[in-house]
């Protein structure tokens, strides 16, 4: 019955992977060849390195202390590996409480859903490098049950830990994420201040071995070395072989009746007020229309990584464009950088107003609420934190760029500079419409249609150059120019504004439905 | 009897092909109505016009006694409840956020909303699905969530199409339950479906689409007369005039 659960199981993973992630199975398996060979090949020559000749004369400062301080190193060091590739997902819970409908019994099931993680290949590989790591050690062959037990309870614990901890991880992501972080921080840091003292150091270390190897006796990798290596009377290992046993028993008794109640009982939560903290948030800043509709464009992957790339750019470029000094080329491309960035947001959220959403306008329209009202706010909603990041470069130019112009010069620059990119939004949002995909680094449906990217990119350049070149004496009539132009921009947004309704009833509701 | 819908010679066509053709219906209020036709017989469309999503090229449409028109738009949309086939859900919202989201617009902000949302998602199995994104519910659980969505904001008239495709029989039971306990109440539904079975045992009235027209109209009475001596599903081929497509043809089958 099991070996037709696992094939059950196997089948189901296979069903889920795409034909390219099937062809990497191969890979895997190659992986887990690999791993399995390193793994016990790092054990053994370990295990070995004070019993070779050669290696007595290569290394004449493997002591047997310090070869003492190596196994117990790598015994820790592979305990903490074993917790990143025991998976406690193998159970698949949610699929394989199916079989109960076909009759399979929920003891047997749970039993067996726990045997058959056991048997995954990876398990495998890091129980039987354990049991071999141990086996070649032992002192006795009383030893040989001992570490058995201590290998599967092991095993055992690592399950529980790593699935309370992967629950923890799941009901508190930000504070888990913020401590990793944290203590990847302080280990850097004390690196850093190591090695600025490194002979001093490893003079210490080298003092304090006996410590040090004291110490990793005590650690879980030790305790685990320790059971294959200790010498005690018979008796002594029958109390301790019965009481590992034990505890073995008692935390696969614990797996069984965790996943029995998993199985039983599936996930009945009680319905409170839940509600994501970003979409609360938007809800209260924009509205609900604005800010449902921004927490779209939030949320989506492909966005996240522009907005990184947003970020990145202007600080690599800026710093390198003021460290070469490049004067007139610089005094153009800072300010057409800088000027770029809310326009980029504005693409994010105004370059394909209806792609995020889609259908769902249908059902906003079914709304009893204006549904020019909920345009509008979208519309309002795209173009707020672009305009923010507008005034706060602005500021930001006006303040720590005083050489690319007069206050004046550059905030009508970068007015007109935003407006004619609304322009073009507004367009292509109406005119270019097309679906959002929902899977990133899609570029055969990329967020923006491919037309209105070029169009920007080729719009950011001729625009910098008109905007931002010095014009010396001339510089009152181009801003003059760029005032008329910014209040002919403006009536005439401002006019297609109003009938934003009528131009979504003509170009995007005929898709929309055509798509039902 | 009141009408809940009445529609006048309403004419609808897709690039100059007509879809619908001079339809005049007449829906009494409190009924379960059925409107069965063909695929292709205009029966979305009539459902996207009187939800105001499809502009009509002509004709008139009453809801309530109210006219369908721009000024009237707003408090004809508070009365009305649709699902669409396929139905529209927020995706990447969960299904909680979804349905708090869709009485916020209603304005229905209720103490007991909460308990509302429970009593129907447990109503209908789907309560373990309260905090899963709802791109992620199976097609089934999505016209579920979609009818729960709808029959939240306590609607006057609402429009099913298709209302029981991809549902199990268990739910579709239930949605019956939750329907008629809704004509109890005082509300009319529209259901259109090209599955008779579907609409024979529950709908009161039924309208057979064709070609753009209505092709009959049977209330209770009359069907209970019809069905005396035919089957709904030989009325309606009667009425579709259904002619024999060469069954001799197929003999390779």
């Amino acid at each position: 019955m099991i070996a037709r659960l696992i094939y059950l199981n196997w089948k189901l993973f296979l069903s889920r992977l795409s034909r390219f992630q099937t062809l990497l199975i191969a890979g895997y398996a190659l992986f887990l060849l690999v791993l399995l060979f390193n793994l016990m090949g790092t054990a053994l020559v370990i295990i070995f390195l004070d019993s070779s000749p050669q290696y007595q004369i290569d290394l004449p400062w493997l002591t047997e202390e310090i070869h003492q301080l190596i196994l117990l190193t790598f015994a820790n060091v592979f305990w903490l590996l074993h917790f990143s590739f025991t998976s406690t997902r193998l159970l698949n819970i949610e699929e394989n409480r199916k079989l109960l409908a076909f009759g399979y019994p929920a003891g047997k099931l749970a039993w067996h859903l726990n045997l058959m993680t056991l048997y995954h290949p990876v398990n495998v590989i890091y129980n039987l490098t354990w049991l071999i790591f141990l086996a070649v050690q032992v002192s006795s062959v009383w030893n040989i049950p001992v570490l058995v037990a201590v290998v599967l309870l092991n095993y055992g614990v690592i399950f529980s830990i790593k699935h309370r901890f992967l629950q923890m991880v799941e009901r508190r992501f930000r504070i888990v994420v913020f401590s990793i972080l944290f203590v990847l921080l302080g280990s850097a840091t004390l690196m850093a201040v190591i090695s600025r003292q490194a002979l001093s150091w490893m003079n210490g270390i080298t003092l304090q071995i006996s410590e040090i190897t004291e110490l990793l006796y005590y650690l879980p990798g030790g305790l685990i070395y320790w059971s294959a290596t200790y010498e005690h009377s018979v008796q002594l290992t029958l109390v301790i072989f019965g009481f590992t046993l034990i505890l073995t028993l008692l935390i696969f008794r614990d797996h069984y009746y965790k996943t029995l109640e998993g199985l039983l009982s599936p996930d009945i939560r009680v319905i409170r007020e839940h509600v994501s903290r970003l979409w609360a948030f938007l809800r209260r800043w924009l509205g609900p229309n604005a800010g449902k509709y921004i927490y779209h464009v939030m949320t989506h992957p492909y966005n996240r990584l522009q907005v990184i790339a947003i970020v990145l750019i202007p600080i690599v470029y800026i710093p390198l464009l003021l460290y070469l000094d490049y004067s007139e080329i610089s005094n153009i491309l800072i300010p057409t950088i800088l000027a770029a960035l809310p326009v980029a947001l504005l693409a994010m959220g105004g370059a394909n107003m209806f792609g995020y959403e889609n259908r769902e306008f249908l059902l906003h329209m079914q709304f009893p609420i204006s549904f020019e009202q909920q345009l509008k706010e979208r519309f309002l909603g795209a173009v707020t934190i672009p305009l923010f990041i507008f005034y706060a470069i602005t500021i930001f130019e006006i303040l720590r760029f005083p050489f690319l112009g007069e206050v004046l010069e550059i905030y009508i620059a970068n007015t007109f500079f935003f407006l004619c990119f609304m322009m073009v939004f507004l367009w292509s949002s109406f005119y270019q419409f097309q679906r959002v995909s929902y899977s990133t680094f899609s570029f055969k449906h990329p967020i923006i249609p491919q037309k209105v990217t070029f169009t920007i990119t080729f719009a950011i350049f001729v625009l910098g150059y008109t905007v931002f070149v010095p014009l010396g004496s001339y510089q009152s009539y181009r801003l003059y120019v760029m005032l008329f132009l910014i209040a002919a921009l403006g009536t005439y947004l401002w006019k297609n504004f109003s009938i934003l309704v009528d131009l979504y009833r003509s170009k995007i509701l005929g898709q929309l439905w055509n798509q039902l | 009897m009141e009408s809940a819908l009445t529609i006048e010679k309403l004419n609808k066509s897709y690039d100059g092909t007509p879809v619908l053709r001079d339809l005049n219906l007449d829906v009494p209020a409190a009924n379960i109505f059925g409107l069965i036709g063909p695929n292709g017989a205009g029966k979305s469309t009539v459902i996207g016009i009187l939800t105001g999503l499809l502009a009509r090229d002509s004709g008139r449409v009453l809801l309530n006694g109210m006219e369908l028109n721009s000024r009237n738009e707003l408090a004809i949309k508070r009365e009305i409840a649709t699902v669409l086939q396929p139905p529209l859900l927020f995706e990447s919202f969960t299904c909680y956020e979804f349905l708090t989201y869709v009485c916020e617009m209603y304005d229905i902000r209720d103490r007991e909303l909460n308990d509302r949302i429970n009593s129907l998602l447990t109503w209908f199995e789907i309560e373990q699905f309260i905090y899963v994104k709802v791109r992620k519910l199976s097609s089934g659980s999505r016209k579920k969530l979609a009818f729960c969505a709808a029959v939240l904001t306590r609607p006057q008239i609402l429009f099913l199409d298709e209302p029981f495709e991809s549902v199990d029989v268990i739910s579709i039971g239930r949605m019956k339950t939750v329907l008629r306990k809704m004509k109890e109440r005082g509300s009319t539904i529209f259901i259109t479906s090209h599955i008779l079975e579907v609409v024979e045992n529950l709908c009161d009235d039924i309208a057979i689409l064709h070609e753009g027209k209505i092709a009959a109209y049977l209330d209770a009475e009359s069907r209970k007369e019809l069905q005396k001596e035919e089957s709904l599903s030989e009325i309606f081929e009667r009425y579709l005039d259904v002619k024999n497509r060469g069954e001799d043809q197929l003999g390779w089958l």
